[in-house]
């Protein structure tokens, strides 16, 4: 710990406290955690500020068994293209640590599950996430089409059958285990 | 039903307008938001039709991505009663907190837009640099950072070079603004002084906590094998251990510490000479047995209430304090959330349907078919949801119902009366003494082992509609199963003890001591041959009929609450047994972390955490009450040796002044005796020197002549104290008159 205490400067470690939710110590382990994933030795320096390719980050075991791994770092990814740096790890596990407040969390759960990135989630977006939820085996034609009727006829309420962002956190802020859910702890 | 209307499609080519009631009331049109100009709801509450599809359709030509909108609907949106009421529920009731969660919603609403186009960052420190709260000069900083804090539109490398660019600006304000010498009040600094110091002090606190988080790594394994529902149940035991500690540090401080000092102060007579059974004997032997039945030694030392003088309402106190923030916190962010008009069953199971603390391959590939199965199962019941439920049917189901209640109601009834029973019995009757005390707690456990797998099998018998119903149902019998065998025990000793025994707030303690003892052996003994065995089981002998076992939270929890219940029950009577119980969740945690690892596979059933955690949190404030009401009881109405100790003291007391007095009154009886010795000794060596010097006996009669006068004044001090000065003066005499001799003999004598 002590050496990567070096590697971050005062006023780096100020920000990050002050920009995310966690406390330097966190920091610093989550900077551990980024610096394992490279599995080269580059020098720590060279990890700081350089960006770590989609493939080895989707090997973190946090997010190897999630099924929106993909999505997750797309969303978070500053380049657009899932590969991140450390400041985009951090962001990360800062939305998806105990500290974080329910409504960022709602507001990144909707971008992950917002596939096409229109900022609606639409049916084709559900059909997605189901998808993705059944896991080898799928649901057929028939019921996943009467799945996402009874979706959308619960939440989408100007019928326009997709969810905007005001729908969706209409039902998730109602829903007491979706903070429990959405947490990633490192 | 607010959603007829809705359901019929030829109504949306009706043009007429639309009820905002009949839509879900506090719900905005985002159409609405999308005309900064329009009235966000006129005069009579409808809103035109034409507006609600203005835009409706294509995905990127959305006005979303327009800024103003987005700000719009989003500070709309924070303005609406319903997110008021989260913000309440939310709240922890911190003034400075509310204060700068109500601004930080409002610029929320005014800085916030979610488009994720990258935007310039000069846009967004442009329009934070208008804000006068973010340029305020002292808590600017702060403000900014909350704001960012939260923003979902840009990234982290974005976020700090916005700080920087805004405290650039704010700093430029500050300059220009001392140029002018403008002041800030004083009042301000301090109130800014306070935040940051509060603000730093929870930083450090955080980061204690973070460097002493207890059992973190293991609780990271359970997750990611078990998921939450598990978790939570760990969750629960830590917190309850936690809560124990401060009982502890109180109990030792208040109670036990001024006890221990007191015993130090006394003299070391009353300690080797007391003959009195109820003193500090250290002498009784310390076996196996006296560890088994916590008598005996026990019984003389701080583990019994008997010592300790005044109630020390602190303990009970700080408990219900503690308790009750979590569990109004707890109850309101349930009751809050859960009790929606409309289900939300579908979208909560899809959007919500991924635990994102899942580690393992077995258990995300255990989550996937029990997802899979549950929509399958869902959907496919869907269909048969609106066949009516014959009327023979319902009944049938009804009164078995009441069938099965009235059977576990004579179950509980029935073991009420075993146990009264053998209480009555006297229980040291038997012929091995160990046993006799024991009969209670070993059949209270006993019952409490096997009854709850009866309920359970009769719940399944019963047929509910939804498997939470059973779940709870279950839940509800065993703790009044436990409830009822605990307040039979209490109103037992309550009525039958005090009469009959000397000290019966120690024999309480002791039972009590018991049973906890024996539910914990009883936890072990449960643990290693439900889980253990049940695994061995599976894997090597009955490998197709049975599985590897499934962690019972339901039953563990329970077990959990009932442990702490006896526990707060206890500490009355015997404050070391908050130790025990500390001690006794350290070994249960380990214990059971392991068994599960190894043992328990994860469950493919959903378990849903947080209102469960709701309801565990509800029973144990329940029994807590129940607890504090029944000790409250036993000192109203009972008279309580409360003096015990007071009496003990002047016991003590009265035997220390006999023992001083008979000292002072032998010591008195030495000076005499001392005194006497002298003056005979005096008078014979005053005899033969008259004799020698020939003179007569009338000097020395003279010279103790005053003795011969009675005493007028003072007695027996007076009359030593003559004795003593006749004596010296002869003594001088004659040692003024006889020679070397005789004075080196008076010296020697001296």
């Amino acid at each position: 710990m002590g050496s990567s205490h070096s590697v971050f400067s005062e006023q780096e470690l100020n920000d990050y406290q002050d920009l995310t939710y966690f406390t330097k110590k966190e920091i610093l382990h989550v900077f551990k955690r980024y610096k394992d994933l490279y599995e080269d030795s580059a020098d720590e320096n060279t990890k700081k500020t350089s960006s770590l390719n989609k493939d080895k980050i989707l090997k973190l075991p946090e997010l190897k068994v999630n099924p929106f791994s993909d999505r997750i770092v797309k969303v978070f990814s500053s380049s657009g293209d899932g590969n991140m740096t450390f400041e985009d790890f951090l962001d990360m596990m800062s939305v998806f640590s105990d500290g974080a407040p329910k409504n960022v969390k709602v507001e990144y759960a909707f971008r992950i599950y917002d596939f096409d990135e229109d900022d609606m989630i639409s049916d084709q977006d559900l059909k997605e996430v189901v998808d993705r939820l059944t896991g080898e085996q799928k649901l057929s034609k028939d019921e996943m089409q009467q799945l996402i009727d009874n979706i959308l006829e619960e939440a989408d309420l100007d019928d326009d059958d997709s969810l905007s962002f005001a729908e969706f956190e209409h039902v998730i802020s109602k829903a007491p285990d979706f903070i429990n859910s959405f947490r990633i702890r490192l | 039903m607010s959603r007829d209307p809705r359901g019929d499609p030829s109504w949306r080519r009706q043009d007429e307008a639309v009820e905002m009631s009949q839509i879900n009331p506090g719900y905005l049109d985002d159409s609405i938001g999308r005309d900064p100009n329009h009235q966000v709801i006129n005069m009579d509450g409808r809103i035109p039709l034409d507006r609600r599809y203005s835009d409706e359709g294509t995905g990127s030509g959305h006005s979303w991505a327009r800024y103003g909108s987005a700000r719009d609907a989003a500070e709309l949106i924070s303005e609406l009663p319903s997110r008021q009421l989260d913000r309440l529920v939310s709240d922890t009731g911190k003034s400075i907190r509310a204060r700068r969660k109500s601004q930080k919603t409002a610029l929320h609403g005014s800085l916030r837009g979610f488009p994720h186009t990258h935007r310039p960052t000069n846009d967004l420190t442009n329009s934070m640099a208008r804000n006068e709260e973010l340029m305020d000069e002292l808590d600017g900083d702060i403000r900014t950072n909350e704001v960012l804090r939260g923003m979902s539109s840009h990234h982290l490398t974005d976020k700090r070079q916005i700080k920087h660019d805004v405290s650039e600006k704010r700093k430029e304000r500050t300059l220009s603004r001392k140029k002018h010498h403008e002041k800030l009040g004083t009042w301000k600094h301090m109130k800014y002084r306070v935040g940051m110091t509060w603000i730093h002090f929870k930083n450090n606190l955080k980061e204690f906590g973070y460097s002493l988080e207890l059992w973190k790594s293991l609780m990271k394994k359970v997750e990611g094998h078990f998921g939450t529902g598990v978790t939570s149940y760990f969750l629960f035991l830590k917190w309850i251990f936690l809560l124990n500690i401060p009982v502890f540090i109180l109990t030792f401080g208040f109670v036990v510490l001024p006890q221990i000092l007191f015993r130090y102060n006394q003299p070391a007579t009353t300690v080797t000479n007391s003959t009195n059974t109820n003193a500090t004997s250290y002498h009784v032997s310390f076996s196996g047995e006296e560890l088994l039945t916590g008598g005996g030694w026990f019984n003389d030392t701080e583990l019994y209430y008997g010592y300790y003088t005044n109630l020390k309402v602190a303990v009970p106190l700080s408990n219900s304090i503690k308790y009750d923030m979590n569990i109004s916190k707890s109850y309101k962010k349930n009751y809050v959330e859960g009790s929606s008009t409309t289900s939300f069953y579908n979208v909560t199971r899809v959007l919500c349907g991924w635990d994102y603390n899942i580690t393992s391959k077995q258990a995300s590939d255990l989550k996937h078919k029990s997802f899979y199965n549950e929509m399958k199962e869902y959907l496919a019941g869907k269909g048969k949801k609106t066949k009516e439920k014959e009327l023979s049917d319902s009944c049938k189901w009804f009164f078995i119902r009441v069938l099965t209640n009235l059977i576990v109601l004579g179950m509980i009834g029935g073991a009420g009366y075993l146990i009264y029973y053998i209480l009555d019995k006297n229980l040291s009757e038997s012929d091995v003494h160990i046993i006799g005390e024991l009969t209670m707690p070993l059949v209270i456990s006993s019952i409490h082992l096997v009854f709850p797998f009866i309920f359970a099998r009769i719940g399944s018998l019963e047929n509910y509609e939804k498997p939470k119903h059973e779940l709870y149902i279950g839940m509800f019998r065993t703790m009044l199963l436990k409830g009822a065998l605990l307040g039979i025990l209490v109103s037992y000793w309550f009525r039958r003890l005090p009469g009959s025994v000397y000290c019966w707030e120690t024999k309480v303690g002791n039972e009590l001591y018991r049973l906890v003892l024996i539910d914990f052996i009883f936890i072990l003994g449960a643990t290693f041959f439900l889980e253990f065995i049940h695994k061995v089981m599976a894997n090597y002998c009955c490998t197709e009929k049975l599985k590897e076992p499934e962690f019972d939270i339901g039953r563990n929890t329970l077990d959990l609450i009932y442990s702490q219940a006896l526990c707060w029950f206890g500490t009355f009577y015997s404050p070391l047994l908050s130790v025990m119980m500390i001690v006794k969740l350290f070994i249960l945690f380990y214990v059971k972390v392991v068994s599960c690892l190894q043992n328990c596979r994860p469950s493919s059933k959903a378990w849903r955490a947080s209102r469960t955690h709701t309801i565990f949190l509800g029973f144990l404030f329940f029994f807590f009450l129940l607890t504090t009401v029944a000790v409250a009881v036993s000192i109203i109405t009972i008279k309580t040796n409360v003096g015990t100790y007071y009496m003990r003291i002047v016991m003590v007391g009265h035997k220390e002044m006999v023992t001083l007095l008979r000292h002072q009154l032998t010591m008195e009886g030495k000076d005499k005796a001392y005194l006497l010795r002298k003056l005979q000794k005096v008078r014979s060596k005053k005899k033969e020197k008259l004799v020698q010097l020939g003179q007569g006996p009338g000097r020395i009669l003279s010279g103790t002549a005053g003795l011969r006068e009675p005493p007028e004044q003072g007695g027996k001090r007076i009359f030593t104290r003559k004795l003593a000065e006749t004596a010296s003066a002869s003594m001088e005499n004659l040692a003024a008159n006889g020679n070397g001799t005789p004075r080196s003999r008076r010296h020697q004598k001296k």
